[in-house]
Order: C-alpha cells, then sequence, then structure tokens
C-alpha cells in the first residue's frame, strides 16, 4: 500500500493540469489514466479558446444563458491562464489569442448577437458587434452572406495535441507519478481515506480526483455517488495544409461551426455535430467504444464551413474523426469537492479545454484552503439532491 | 447505377471479379466499385480504352485471369462503376451498409444489403535515407505504369528490396524497352536456394507458378542486368531527384529506383468498418479475419482476396468464388451442402496456390532486411516526421498516442504509408502488449468538402 496526499483518476488536461499544480505545491500526487495521457476528450477536441457565450447556451431560454453569463468570473481567469501558459511550462502550445469571430447570417441571428454582446459587456467580457463589413475587413475569409459578427479580441486557439502532454511533463518534472494504461480496477472509501486500485498496485489518499471526461460518472459509482454527466460523441473533421486564410477562432451564434487554422496549415472545422455513442452488449452507451460517424452531421458541418468561408469548399478533407465528452444536466461544468463526500473532488462537464487550466488551478488552491469563489457556480453542490440517498 | 444494391463489391480485381461472376444469373442486384476506370485490378490493370497495346499481358500465368476478365466484361446483370473511390463503409440506419463513393460526379451514398471487400493489397512502403527523393517508386507502382500505360518512368532503373517479384517487373521493364542498372536482393542467394529447396516438393508442383521468374532471369541474363544478391540499399542519393543508390557494396547510378520488399493487404475499409483483423504477412500490415466462407466478423460483411492475406492473384480468384458462393447461401439462394460441392475444386486449388504463397512468403520475407533509418529519416512522408520525432515517444504508449504527439500518419494517406514502420518500431522498442495501430477513420481517399457538404 502506498500514501498519496492525492490521487487523480484522469490524465486528460485537468488531471494532468492538478498534478503539476499540487506537486509544485509540495503535495505528493499520483495520477492513474486507463489509457495513454491526453488522448481522450483532451487530445481530440478542437482547440478552441472560446470566450463568448456559446450557441447552446443562447438557443434553451433566456435562464440558462443567464446563468451561463455568470462563467463570465471564470472565463476571464482563463483568459490570463492562458496567455501565460507557454512561458510557465516552457513549451510551444501554439496558443494564438489574435481573436475570435461569431458570426451571424440572417436578421434574427443579428439580434440573438446583439442581446449576447450586451450580456458578455455587463459582466465585464469585452466582446464587440461589428457590421459585415467590419467583419470582412477583419477577416477576409469570410463570406459576403456574414451580416454581423461578435468579436472578442482575447479569444484564439491551442494545439489540443500538446497541451496536455506539456502539462503531464511538467507535472512529472515537478515529482507527481503518472502511470498511463493503468485502468482503476478497485475503489473505496475507507474512514477518511480513498483506496484505489490500478495493475498491481493500491494507494491510499486524503483526496481524490475524478477528472475522467464521460468515465467520472463510472468512477463516481464505484463510490456509490450519482453524478449528473453523460456521454457525448462529437465529430471533427480536418482539411489538408493551405496557406495561411484564417487567423482568428471563427464561430456562429446560430449554426454548429467553430473554425480555425492550425500552426502546420490545416483547417479544423468543428462545432458540436453528433456522431453517435457506441453502447456495450446490455445496450447502455460505451464510452470506451468507437462512436459510429453520423454522415447528416459531417454534411451540414461542412455546409456550415462554406457558408462562413467560402474559400474552404475546394479543400480536400483528409480526416474526420469522433471523440467522446460528457455534458452535465445543466449544461454548466461540473467542479469541486463532493459535499457529501469531502476529500472527493470531480472535474468534468464540458468546457474543459478552454477552462481546463483555470479549473486545475482553482482545485489546486482550494485543497490548502485559499477561498475560490469563481469555482461557486460550477460547485457539484449544486446536484446534491442526488445523493441524498448514496455516498 | 442503382441507389441500393443487394450487393456490392468493393474491387475489380480477380477475387472481385470470380465472386460476382459465382453469383450472376441469380437476379441480384450487383454492383461492382473500383478506383480504375476498366475491371483487372492490379494484376491485369488494363490500359486506357482509347489506347491500343500489342501483346498486352501475354504471359501463360496471365491466361486464366485473361478469361475471367474477358467473362466478366461480358457479364450482364453486373453494373461496373469504375473509377469510383469508396471514403466510408458504415452501417446503414436499421438495414446493410451505407456506402460514401466518390466519382468524377462528385460524392453519392451507394446502399447494400450485403458488401464484398475485395480490395487487395498495396506495396509495404519502406523508408531509408533518400526514399522521399523525386524518382523513387515502390516496385508496384512501376509495374503499374508498364501495364496500363506503357510507360517506364526512368531511363535507369534500380530494383532493390526482399521481393522475388522484382525480378518480373524487372524483366517486364527490359522488355518494355527499358534499362535496368541492377537488380539487388537483401537475402543471400544460398539462403533463398535453401528455403525453395527446403520446399522442393510444394515448388515442383507450382512450377508453373515458377516458370515466370525462371524466363525473367533468363531475360534479364541476356540483357546484361546484374542481379545481385546480399546487397541491400543504404541510402537514395541526389539533390532535387534521384541520381544514384548507395548500397551495402557500391554506388550506382540510376534516375529511378524500384523498392520491392512485399505486400500488405488494403484495411482501411474493414477497419473503418469494425471488423476483427488480424496481424498481415510477414512484411507487416493487417488482414481481415474470416469464416471459411470469406464472412468477416461483422454481420453481411465479406472479404476476400489479398484483403484477407496477400497470396497471389491465383489465390485470390479462388477466394472470389467461395466468398460469391458463401454469399448466395447467405442469400438463400443455395444450401450449404450444394455450395460446399460448388467450390470443392475452388479450394483444393486454393489450397495449392497458398502452398505456394508461403512458399514465396519466407523466400520474400524482409523482416531482418530493412534498411537502416538514421535520426533524419522521413517515417511519415505525408507529414513530414523524422524518425528522430518518433524515437523519444517509444516508451510504450500506443501508435495512436504516438501519432497524436509526432502527426506520424496525420496525413493524406491516412497512414497506410507509415503505420507498418512505426508499428515495427513499436514492437522493436520492447512493446509488449498488442498494438492495433491507427484508429481507422473516414475518409479512406481524400475528397473536396464540396463535395461531401449538405445541398446549400
Amino acid at each position: 500500500m502506498q500514501n498519496a496526499d492525492v490521487l487523480i483518476v484522469g490524465g486528460g488536461l485537468v488531471g494532468c493540469a492538478t498534478a503539476w499544480h499540487l506537486a509544485r505545491g509540495g503535495a505528493q500526487v499520483v495520477l492513474v489514466e486507463a489509457g495513454d495521457i491526453g488522448m481522450g476528450a483532451s487530445g481530440q477536441n478542437a482547440g478552441s479558446l472560446h470566450f463568448q457565450l456559446e450557441r447552446r447556451f443562447l438557443e434553451n431560454g433566456e435562464a440558462l444563458a443567464e446563468q451561463a453569463a455568470q462563467t463570465a468570473a471564470l472565463n476571464r481567469l482563463a483568459i490570463d491562464d492562458w496567455r501565460r501558459l507557454e512561458t510557465e511550462l516552457g513549451a510551444d502550445l501554439h496558443v494564438v489569442m489574435d481573436g475570435g469571430l461569431m458570426v451571424a447570417e440572417t436578421a434574427e441571428q443579428v439580434a440573438i448577437l446583439e442581446r449576447k454582446v450586451a450580456r458578455e459587456n455587463a459582466q465585464g467580457i469585452n466582446t464587440r458587434l461589428l457590421d459585415g463589413d467590419e467583419a470582412r475587413t477583419l477577416a477576409p475569409c469570410l463570406s459576403p452572406g456574414i451580416l454581423a459578427a461578435g468579436f472578442l479580441a482575447d479569444e484564439g486557439h491551442a494545439d489540443a495535441r500538446s497541451v496536455t502532454r506539456a502539462f503531464a511533463q511538467a507535472a512529472a518534472a515537478s515529482g507527481a507519478s503518472l502511470h498511463s494504461r493503468s485502468p482503476v480496477t478497485s475503489a473505496s472509501r475507507i474512514e477518511r481515506h480513498f483506496e484505489i486500485g490500478f495493475r498491481e498496485s493500491t494507494v491510499r489518499a486524503e483526496r481524490l480526483v475524478l477528472a475522467c471526461g464521460a468515465w467520472t460518472p463510472i468512477l463516481c459509482a464505484k463510490l456509490n455517488l450519482h453524478m449528473p454527466l453523460y456521454p457525448v460523441a462529437l465529430q471533427m473533421n480536418a482539411t489538408e495544409r493551405t496557406g495561411p486564410r484564417i487567423g482568428h477562432l471563427i464561430q456562429h451564434v446560430g449554426r454548429r461551426l467553430s473554425m480555425k487554422q492550425t500552426d502546420a496549415g490545416n483547417i479544423l472545422i468543428g462545432g458540436g455535430w453528433p456522431a453517435r455513442l457506441a453502447s456495450d452488449p446490455r445496450g447502455a452507451f460505451d464510452p470506451a467504444g468507437k462512436p459510429v460517424l453520423i454522415p447528416a452531421s459531417l454534411a451540414g458541418n461542412l455546409r456550415a464551413a462554406i457558408d462562413t468561408a467560402p474559400f474552404v469548399e475546394t479543400l480536400n478533407l483528409i480526416r474526420t474523426w469522433t471523440g467522446v465528452t460528457a455534458i452535465s444536466a445543466d449544461q454548466l461544468p461540473i467542479v469541486g469537492e463532493v459535499p457529501s463526500m469531502p476529500g472527493c473532488w470531480v472535474a468534468g462537464g464540458g468546457s474543459a479545454f478552454t477552462l481546463g487550466p483555470t479549473f486545475a488551478r482553482l482545485m489546486a488552491q482550494a485543497m490548502v484552503g485559499t477561498p475560490t469563489p469563481e469555482l461557486d457556480i460550477v460547485s457539484p453542490a449544486r446536484f446534491e439532491h442526488l445523493n441524498s440517498f448514496m455516498g | 447505377m442503382a441507389e441500393r444494391y443487394d450487393l456490392v463489391i468493393v474491387g475489380g480485381g480477380p477475387a472481385g471479379q470470380a465472386a460476382a461472376l459465382a453469383l450472376e444469373g441469380n437476379g441480384l442486384a450487383i454492383g461492382v466499385i473500383d478506383e480504375q476506370l476498366r475491371p483487372g485490378g492490379q494484376i491485369l490493370r488494363q490500359p486506357p480504352r482509347e489506347f491500343s497495346v500489342a501483346s498486352w499481358m501475354t504471359g501463360k500465368v496471365y491466361a486464366p485471369l485473361l478469361k475471367q476478365l474477358r467473362q466478366f466484361e461480358a457479364a450482364t446483370g453486373i453494373d461496373w462503376l469504375g473509377g469510383r473511390s469508396v471514403l466510408g463503409l458504415a452501417p446503414d440506419a436499421g438495414h446493410g451498409f451505407a456506402l460514401t463513393v466518390s466519382g468524377r460526379d462528385g460524392v453519392e451514398t451507394i446502399r447494400a444489403s450485403r458488401v464484398l471487400l475485395a480490395t487487395g493489397c498495396q506495396d509495404l512502403a519502406v523508408p531509408l535515407p533518400g526514399w522521399t527523393l523525386p524518382g523513387v517508386y515502390t516496385a508496384g507502382g512501376i509495374q503499374a505504369f508498364v501495364k496500363s500505360q506503357q510507360i517506364v518512368p526512368g531511363n535507369r532503373i534500380v530494383m532493390a528490396g526482399t521481393h522475388p517479384l522484382q525480378l518480373l517487373i524487372a524483366a517486364q521493364i527490359v522488355a518494355s524497352g527499358g534499362t535496368v542498372a541492377a537488380v539487388l536482393f537483401a537475402q543471400k542467394r544460398r539462403t533463398m536456394m535453401r528455403q525453395l529447396a527446403g520446399h522442393a516438393l510444394k515448388a515442383a508442383r507450382e512450377a508453373s507458378a515458377l516458370l515466370p521468374a525462371g524466363a525473367a532471369m533468363a531475360l534479364l541474363q541476356r540483357h546484361r542486368v546484374p542481379v545481385r544478391y546480399g546487397e541491400s540499399p543504404v541510402a537514395i542519393l541526389g539533390k532535387d531527384r534521384v541520381e544514384s543508390l548507395r548500397s551495402t557494396e557500391r554506388e550506382i547510378a540510376c534516375d529511378a529506383i524500384g523498392l520491392c520488399y512485399g505486400f500488405v493487404p488494403q484495411s482501411a475499409l474493414p477497419r473503418m468498418a469494425g471488423a476483427d483483423m488480424i496481424a498481415g504477412s510477414r512484411a507487416g500490415g493487417w488482414s481481415t479475419e474470416c469464416d471459411a466462407w470469406f464472412r468477416t466478423s461483422v454481420a453481411g460483411l465479406y472479404a476476400a482476396g489479398e484483403t484477407t492475406g496477400v497470396a497471389g492473384a491465383a489465390a485470390a480468384r479462388t477466394a472470389g468464388t467461395i466468398a460469391g458462393t458463401g454469399i448466395a447461401i447467405d442469400f438463400g439462394l443455395v444450401s450449404e451442402e450444394e455450395a460446399t460441392s460448388r467450390v470443392s475444386h475452388a479450394r483444393s486449388e486454393r489450397a495449392r496456390h497458398l502452398e505456394f504463397a508461403d512458399l514465396l512468403d519466407t523466400i520474400a520475407d524482409p523482416s531482418g532486411h530493412f534498411p537502416r533509418i538514421e535520426a533524419e529519416t522521413i517515417v511519415c512522408r505525408c507529414e513530414d516526421v523524422p524518425s528522430a520525432t518518433i524515437t523519444p515517444l517509444l516508451d510504450g504508449r500506443s501508435a495512436n498516442a504516438v501519432k497524436l504527439a509526432s502527426r506520424c500518419g496525420m496525413g493524406l494517406c491516412q497512414g497506410r504509408n507509415c503505420e507498418p514502420t512505426l508499428l515495427r518500431l513499436l514492437a522493436g522498442s520492447g512493446r509488449t502488449d498488442e498494438d492495433n495501430g491507427f484508429t481507422a477513420r473516414f475518409p479512406a481517399r481524400p475528397v473536396m468538402l464540396g463535395d461531401l457538404a449538405a445541398p446549400k
């Protein structure tokens, strides 16, 4: 039996970043990952650094939009975190924060955009509303059909392939012990400790961090806890490389779309289009199975891309990939300590690339007793009623 | 072209043709898709119709394949869908499969109750210093030029590798008026002869298959083409294109090189469809796992020919006959008993071909003969990833993880060229658990966004 101060399950962005912060602070950290580091949603997502309110928060009523706007404080911290990250980690992560445009093509979308910009400005997020010509001056790749765009100078993108690995390397260099290809075989709470088994070892720790994406509710179940996180399968697309054409992050206020150009020159096109989740023999969703591509998602996503930036029409698609992430019952992330099981921390439920470095830093601070009011809005406490008969 | 077929066969080579012919006249709607405009496969890659080529593929060994090709071309009730690439293969909602197919008229979806994959094999890509210089070909690439266009892509060609097919290709080059500077076998002649002698009985029974090699040797001798054994390429030299090949023994001036280390099954489509795969030949790659009727692990999906293991055109043809007959069983067109008796000749013929294929596989075995890769040698040519980038990542992580970290396999070819090399590097790094290679992704071939996008 090995002892650790903190045991982290999940070698994704949040897990590795949390390990780095804690290890730097002198904690003994053990991290276990079922596969290889950064190979889940952390390595397969679009790499967007998006701080404007997402389309999904705008099309489900005022209440949700208002609630989502409350995450502005987290967004402000995340902007600073990303601006510092390459220096702090001493790694080239292709962080580009030259601004992001959320475009509108119809009068109705322009109206949504106007309300969104007002809401963001009230929260201290300095989005500017541009008309179509102003947007095209900034981003000549945009279609003449674009009527307006919300522009936020802090948005951008980073290389999802390398961010998690850089955190993992920094964590290991700070003394954290990282175990890949080590699925958790047992998890139990014994008095004030957690005992986690993997490979041939068992680690005992006072604190446990579950940051394993769509597997987080499965790990919670091992501890007899409910966590309302649901697996979601998404599709992403990459074009062949081309010369520099898109400098910004481009999103759409009325259609599912995110677009950016990587350092290598590929254009990444996504926006939350669904793939079909695999299922196990009993019919339950299986986050470990390879999701099946949905052709209509692909066709719709590419149409949105072409309508927004017509030059992509003649580029070759070289790859569509699928990945599995998790979404929470109320769409906001779930990050923090579970009130009914002190010592058990969870982090998951979306936006965990953009906000991941910040979630990790704040959790590490909260564990040593520093107040982190920014995390209140995403605390698992809001789902505590689900665990009133659990634990 | 129909929107829905009972059976779609992917690949119009010997296996695909044989399967179609085995099912002809049953009233099934059958479509055969192929990337080439005309049927034949790589073995009988036909010149365009507008070409008139005297004495095309006259070798005796091609006779049965040519006969089948003419039968296939004359068959009615089979839709020939040439000039099309299958980009994706997935279960259709509820029933059968949807194939995403790109051709001259853009991208179409073709639906089929059952699908037979007869996509053949490809040359094993073998990296060595200088292998990405213009003028370096796979042996099969050179052969395709010669067969289909009567073009010899170089004035002075060196063939190098381990596979005896390079003798035939060298002879075809010479017969087409080209110059072969040398044929280099990495293995020692003694070893090859010993392996041949060890299989003397088998070889005697398959004498006809060895005859072309003998005739090729004679032709090469007449043209004073040196055939050397125990001599491996070390580096390919040149400024903007190939100027010479440096071997373990000498430097040979040339302007084109054909590398011939063997063949690996085409595996993109069965892997995309989720079929169980097994390790391919000694050369590497992945074969589709099948039962005795060439059913894969995915219901309704079949595979025949070199997609299931590289064994030559004759063996592929017998597999096509068996697979086609097996599909007839599954459509309820024939009893298993009747089917079994129908394919008994094909099965015994196939057993004989497989024995020979095994002998050839033993002789041609490239393991232990791969050229040395230097730190700066490109492993993934789509993404220009040198081995120095990959080596530090060989710490037990998976091929997918190496791909994500290094971009090796992320380019236009979807990793079909670099995957065998990467898996050799992973195995050489002491990784013990099995690696299933790259996750297969859509599309199997690059395709314009505009062709795939939903209508405006």
